[in-house]
């Protein structure tokens, strides 16, 4: 009867004491070893890393398809333009030239642009080099070397060391792909200065859209404005919402201004506020948008 | 059945619900880790990125900081490990060198040479 009169409220103090142990046990004995993860669960600044130096390697390789695959495993919901904004970042925030640089040309590549020129790279060949095996004293390996479909580097043993794999020449051959490959090098040229009018932009802009010889945007591209005792200059792919290859300037009226680009090219001069004229004869400020294009 | 008999299987059956519920419905998600942990097969892709990066740059110690993203031992041995991994795995042979000249590369780097970065 005593028994009886302390109910069941014991099968519920098992059954806190079993989750209690199972989380104790969980998070105190034995806690989660973060192991074995993938690249999309870094950390942001990581993947920040991460695509540097996937671009840094495209650099390289010129393999679009390996940079795909290593940044579709960091699961960007649009890889071009994260990469785009990535190198304005960079840019923004004094990193490398270098890394600002390869960003861009792999933003631009996924979205259809330019291979890298690898031509110029020559690996160099420095003292022998063993990797430890699973005993304690090293041993030559010795590697035949096997074919693989995904090979696209032409090989040549150019020394003999004590591990047999041959060393790559300067010889290379990117791969096939349908990218296009514009002109590599040459300067943009001015396409066309065209007056827009645009009642639901108050402020009057210099507008810059800059395309390779394909017709894709171009980022990371350098622009400089310049007027009568000022100077200013800015990239293309800070909006990647509008385009990769789109940048702007907000004009002073009665200011004269010339653009022109870093990597070379004409310069477009006596560009001024100019106003437009709505419907009700109302007035309002036009932009410039002018379009630089890869020959 | 006694009570204490009860008793138990009410701990076992909720320590059983809360590895129920961490495994099956709320399972850990990885975030916010660091290269480190990642596994052994995007590590070695690491390494091999740092290996094709060091052919352009020829910055050893722009290599050797990025190498220290993915282990704490000696870079040496973080291309090597890499090195055998690939061997193991029957990389493409062009891969396989560009491992080999990192590896190579890093015997030759002198960490007093590094000048700190800011």
């Amino acid at each position: 009867m005593k028994q009886d009169r302390r109910g069941s409220w014991y099968l519920l103090t098992g059954a806190v004491l079993g989750v209690s142990f199972g989380l104790f046990y969980s998070w105190v004995i034995s806690p989660v070893k973060y192991v074995d993860a993938p690249p999309y669960a870094l950390r942001a600044d990581f993947k920040d890393d991460y695509r540097a130096l996937v671009a840094a390697a495209y650099l390289y390789s010129g393999d679009l398809l390996r940079a795909q695959d290593r940044l579709a495993q960091l699961k960007d919901d649009e890889t071009a333009q994260t990469l785009a904004m990535q190198a304005q970042r960079a840019l923004a925030e004094g990193r490398p030239e270098e890394e600002v640089r390869a960003l861009g040309i792999l933003a631009m590549a996924l979205g259809g642009g330019v291979m890298p020129d690898t031509s110029s790279l020559t690996p160099t060949q420095a003292a022998t080099f063993i990797p430890p095996t699973s005993g304690s004293t090293p041993t030559p390996l010795l590697i035949e070397p096997t074919a693989s479909p995904t090979m696209t580097m032409q090989t040549s043993p150019t020394s003999q060391s004590t591990v047999n794999i041959p060393q790559s020449t300067t010889s290379y051959q990117t791969p096939q792909t349908e990218t296009p490959t514009p002109t590599q090098g040459a300067p943009f040229v001015l396409q066309e200065t065209q007056l827009v009018c645009n009642i639901n932009q108050p402020e009057p802009l210099i507008q810059v859209e800059i395309k390779d010889a394909a017709g894709q945007p171009v980022p990371s591209v350098e622009v400089v404005v310049a007027w009568d005792g000022g100077e200013d200059h800015f990239f293309t792919g800070l909006k990647p919402e509008l385009s990769l290859g789109y940048a702007d300037f907000v004009m002073t009226p009665l200011v004269v201004y010339s653009i022109h680009l870093t990597d070379g090219g004409k310069t477009a001069g006596d560009l001024t506020a100019a106003e437009c004229v709505a419907d009700d004869d109302s007035r309002y400020w036009g932009s410039w948008f002018l379009t630089f294009v890869q020959p | 059945m006694s009570r204490w008999t009860k008793f138990l299987i009410a701990v076992i059956l909720g320590a059983a619900a809360g590895l129920f519920y961490g495994w099956v419905v709320n399972p850990v998600e990885y975030v916010d880790i660091a290269p480190v942990s990642l596994r052994v097969d995007y590590k070695t892709d690491y390494v091999l990125m740092v290996a094709e990066s060091y052919q352009v740059d020829h910055d050893l110690g722009l290599a050797v900081r990025r190498l220290a993203l993915v282990g704490s031992s000696a870079p040496t041995d973080i291309a090597a490990n890499a090195l055998n991994y690939a061997l193991q795995h029957e990389y493409a042979s062009q891969d396989l060198s560009l491992l080999q000249s990192l590896g190579e590369a890093l015997l030759t780097w002198n960490p007093n040479q590094e000048i700190p970065t800011p």
